[in-house]
């Protein structure tokens, strides 16, 4: 970026097939993102105004009928509250646990290396064989979450976590995320925290401030672009919330689980395409509008 | 008593007063109680689904967990040795099982997410190393807008683009075959790779680029020939995200995918768990074989792991 000048006088002339010529550097990639980002949302807009005949095996024009029903749909509205209760209840324990985490491995341990390392694991675990190590974990009879959980008398046998009337389900595909996603929440956190400038902390140590002072008032305020960032990827996630309801619940018992991302993966399996192509473009429009909400309250930069 | 405390990480300046010390290095010990406690939550599920692979049957269900017990390779003689299910059934039982053998037999599964995340691995690589250098070095009308352009297409949640892939694939004859697999990996990808290579040539000097032009070298060469080498790490740990996200990837291979294409979490999600039955210790072994490669892969990339995730916008 510093080298703007030089560059822009250095490409006074460029032809259009010189190597100076970004295009060239950047078409294959720029092509292929375009295929994808661009073909589907063309695609579901386009079919959000069609419905699939099963029998004549193609698409028929229905107007605005998928539009009228889903507006109408109790079980979208469902499927948009259980993913903004889940994404709130996900990332407030995440934000809060990873913090815990960033704090205390920033503050001095032993063998720091050594317990980062091993945290770092949860994150890369596929998500797929998080599901099924959960599912195992949480088990109603021979769970060892369960198990633990009903011994200290939090849960009762009679309400499990999977299973049962579901009142907890949602605990339930809640506990495989933030088992996933705390320890990416700490490392970002902790990234922030080793690059805080040191002389404000100084200064407030002088001043005699506690350490719940020098975290409230001056660590959180400097960490702000870095939560930002992490609760920006959290919000992405959020709407891709798939695999952990798939594996764990399908989005059960009745449709206590079902995030966004499964009812429309719903209608997709059971060939409702119109309303699936509707519902696609409704989770377009709703994350094109969070994020940029997001990214203009928050000023993002990259 | 020695008056030196002990050097931690990020510990304040030191006081070289006795007392003050000993509080410090108990302070230490303290937290780091409580980091090996909090450690230890996060990689008993691990552990468990680990131990759990080598339990002998029925003790994979055992409450209060055991965790000292006569290791068995039964699981895996099933999943990654090709023993039949009911040969195996037979030896634990004593019976017949009614399930057909065969199903657990997992070794093509991990050879096709091998292929699938080498191969779009290598493509993300060829196509997003470019395109993160042209954004690096050269400037011009818009690129900040190109920038956030390439990173939304990273919020779109893959059910958004299933059906139009599918019926495109359907289409091209791509379902079920590993070019249309690949080629969606290499899609999802290709966002992360490009910001986060670019993020690794913003800290190479455009000095170099100058130098070895001016050297004689054209703009490709000064590519290929010299910016390249400096950015080596940057490389591969963008090439090892790439493998562990696509090794990762679910929901589209679902979709995408029948019976010929089958990576290891479309698999696993088939095995029937539902009875709590025996299959526990196949998908614990399949979960484990699984696992193993990414834990081993993320050694390597850890220090560039908070960048690669925040995809360059967090520099760890």
């Amino acid at each position: 970026m510093q080298a703007t000048g030089r560059m822009t006088f250095r490409r006074r002339k460029t032809r259009i097939w010189s190597p100076e010529a970004p295009w060239i550097w950047l078409a294959p990639a720029a092509v292929l993102l375009l295929v994808y980002s661009l073909y589907p949302l063309v695609f579901n807009v386009y079919t959000s105004f069609e419905a699939f005949d099963p029998v004549t095996k193609g698409f028929r024009w229905v107007g605005l009928r998928n539009w009228t029903e889903l507006f109408a749909d109790l079980r979208a509205l469902n499927s948009l509250r259980v993913t903004l209760t889940y994404g709130v209840a996900a990332l407030s324990v995440e934000l809060i646990l990873g913090m815990t985490i960033a704090l205390i491995f920033d503050t001095g341990i032993y063998l720091r290396g050594l317990w980062q390392t091993l945290i770092i694991l949860p994150m890369v675990t596929p998500p797929a064989v998080t599901a099924l190590m959960f599912r195992l974990l949480e088990h109603a009879n021979f769970g060892v979450i369960s198990w633990v959980l009903y011994g200290l008398g939090i849960l009762n046998p009679a309400e499990p976590l999977l299973g049962g009337t579901g009142k907890f389900a949602l605990v339930g595909v809640v506990i495989p995320d933030i088992w996933q996603w705390t320890p990416f929440c700490a490392l970002i956190l902790l990234a922030g925290l080793k690059s805080l400038p040191v002389e404000p902390l100084e200064a407030a140590e002088v001043d005699g401030a506690s350490a719940w002072q020098k975290f409230w008032l001056v660590k959180l305020p400097l960490l702000r672009g870095v939560l930002t960032i992490v609760i920006l990827f959290r919000i992405i996630d959020l709407y891709r919330l798939f695999d952990y309801i798939y594996i764990m619940t399908s989005g059960g018992p009745g449709q206590r689980t079902e995030t966004l991302s499964f009812y429309a993966y719903q209608t997709y399996s059971f060939i409702a395409w119109g309303r699936t192509a509707a519902l696609g473009v409704a989770i377009l429009v709703l994350i094109w509008v969070s994020t940029n909400l997001y990214i203009r309250i928050f000023k993002v930069e990259w | 008593m020695a008056t030196k405390t002990v050097p931690i990480a990020g510990s304040r300046p030191v006081v070289k007063r006795q007392s003050l010390a000993r509080r410090r290095d108990l302070g230490a010990w303290l937290r780091t109680a409580l980091a090996v406690l909090l450690t230890g939550g996060f990689i008993f599920p691990i552990f468990f689904w680990f131990t759990a692979s080598l339990k002998p049957f029925g003790l994979i269900f055992t409450l209060p967990p055991v965790f000292i017990f006569q290791p068995t390779l039964n699981w895996y003689s099933v999943v990654l040795g090709g023993v039949s299910y009911n040969d195996l059934m037979l030896k634990l039982t004593g019976a017949l099982t009614s399930t057909g053998g065969g199903f657990y037999y997992s070794v093509p599964y991990i050879l096709s997410s091998i292929r699938v995340a080498v191969a779009s691995t290598l493509l993300v690589i060829l196509l997003a190393t470019p395109a993160a250098y042209g954004l690096s070095r050269f400037s011009f009308r818009r690129r900040h807008d190109l920038v956030f352009w390439i990173l939304s297409t990273r919020m779109m949640p893959p059910i958004v683009a299933a059906l139009p892939f599918f019926l495109m694939y359907r289409q091209l004859d791509l379902v079920d075959t590993y070019p249309g697999v690949i080629l969606v990996h290499t899609v999802i990808n290709l966002p992360l790779a490009i910001l986060l290579l670019k993020s690794f040539f913003d800290e190479v000097p455009f000095d170099l680029d100058e130098a070895a032009m001016v050297d004689g070298a054209t703009r490709f060469q000064a590519f290929y020939k010299v910016i390249i080498h400096y950015v080596l790490p940057g490389l591969s740990a963008t090439a090892i995200l790439s493998f562990i996200f696509s090794w990762n990837e679910f929901l589209l291979t679902l979709v995408l995918t029948r019976t010929g294409v089958r990576t290891i979490p479309v698999a696993a999600s088939t095995f029937d768990s539902s009875t709590g039955g025996t299959e526990w210790g196949f998908l614990a072994a399949l979960g484990t074989s699984a696992m193993v490669p990414v834990f081993i892969f993320v050694l390597f990339v850890q220090r560039h792991l908070v960048r690669g995730l925040t995809m360059g916008a967090v520099k760890g």
